[in-house]
């Protein structure tokens, strides 16, 4: 019984930084993988806007 | 020169509009913004995840806080297999159909499953190191998961190397509804080959009363905020998808008009 005591008091403690571990790699995995996203987002709407522009530029006759 | 002024002006205009504004989260030009909602939501999901996780959920006497990982593990790999159902589910009406909202949907989903499913390879090999004094054991459930992690990256290369987008989509939807299979096998492996992996606490292979009311309570909610960050994560991935068709259909038909001005006496 006194093992098990000592057990319960020493693990909780003793294993925190892998507790740390496990919820930072997620949570920096997380916010990695919607940063990727949102800038590739924010990318391709920017080349649909140049190009429409340069579309819009094509369209209309040289003499205007 | 002129011209090439013309198209830099609206660079720095685009950057303007692209400003972050909070209320864009709720609301866009009048509409209900429902991607911004589902990110507050899941935001707000997440912090009083993490508060019951620290706070409400009890030590456990043998483990102590590493057990707490568990909270996030566990959730991530249902979360995950919830994923490559979608995928299977999107990827069988895709040959039916031959719809691209489907093909886009089995995208977005094998790609938000395989960072769900890296994660929780991930932290269960973070568990394993204090508990099993070891990152990785060969155990059927480990084994068979890591097949699973293949399959699906398997799949994301396939579809990456496919000659053409429609292609990708049919070698996808046959990878995705073959692929499938080894969820079942990862779900039962714990019940066909017994080892040192504990047995599921949840769904229905758990035993009754495997898990404290309280623990029990907190990994619920916990798969509720998962689930909602996972229909955010897939929502977005397929508006970048929608993005991505909308860009080379422009590409598209500016080739199509470069050819044929091309072409003599059109």
């Amino acid at each position: 019984m006194p093992d098990l005591i000592a057990l319960q008091i020493e693990l909780p403690s003793s294993n925190l930084p892998w507790l740390f571990a496990a919820f930072a790699v997620s949570w920096a995995v997380f916010f990695l993988y919607v940063i990727y996203v949102t800038r590739r987002q924010q990318e391709m709407q920017n080349q649909i806007r140049q190009l429409r522009r340069a579309m819009e530029q094509q369209e209309t006759p040289e003499g205007d | 020169m002129a011209g090439t002024e013309e198209i830099q002006q609206p660079t720095s205009e685009i950057a303007f509009q692209s400003k972050f504004r909070w209320s864009d989260m709720i609301r866009v030009d009048g509409r209900i913004n429902l991607r911004g909602c589902l990110l507050l939501v899941t935001g707000i999901l997440m912090l009083v995840n993490l508060y019951m996780i620290f706070m409400v959920a009890p030590t456990d006497a043998v483990l102590g806080h590493v057990q707490r990982i568990f909270y996030f593990h566990v959730p991530l790999a249902i979360v995950s297999f919830v994923a490559f159902l979608a995928v299977f589910i999107a990827s069988i009406a895709y040959v039916f159909r031959r719809e691209t909202k489907w093909d886009n949907l089995a995208h977005a989903s094998a790609e938000i499953g395989v960072v769900f499913i890296t994660l929780a390879l991930v932290t269960g090999m973070i568990w394993a190191k204090p508990v099993w004094n070891a990152w990785w054991l060969w155990t059927p459930r480990l084994t068979t998961t890591l097949i699973l992690w293949l399959i699906y990256v398997a799949y994301l290369m396939i579809r990456s190397y496919a000659p053409s987008p429609s292609k990708a989509a049919i070698y996808g939807a046959a990878m995705g509804i073959i692929g499938f299979a080894d969820v079942v096998v990862v779900y039962f492996s714990v019940q066909w080959w017994p080892g040192i992996h504990p047995t599921p606490v949840v769904g229905p292979l758990a035993d009754t009363g495997s898990l404290d009311g309280t623990m029990r309570s907190v990994l619920l909610f916990s798969m509720l905020t998962f689930l909602a960050l996972l229909t955010y994560l897939i929502m977005e991935r397929m508006a970048l998808q929608d993005t991505v068709d909308q860009l080379r259909g422009i590409r598209f038909s500016l080739r199509r008009a470069a050819r044929q001005d091309a072409i003599p006496g059109d």
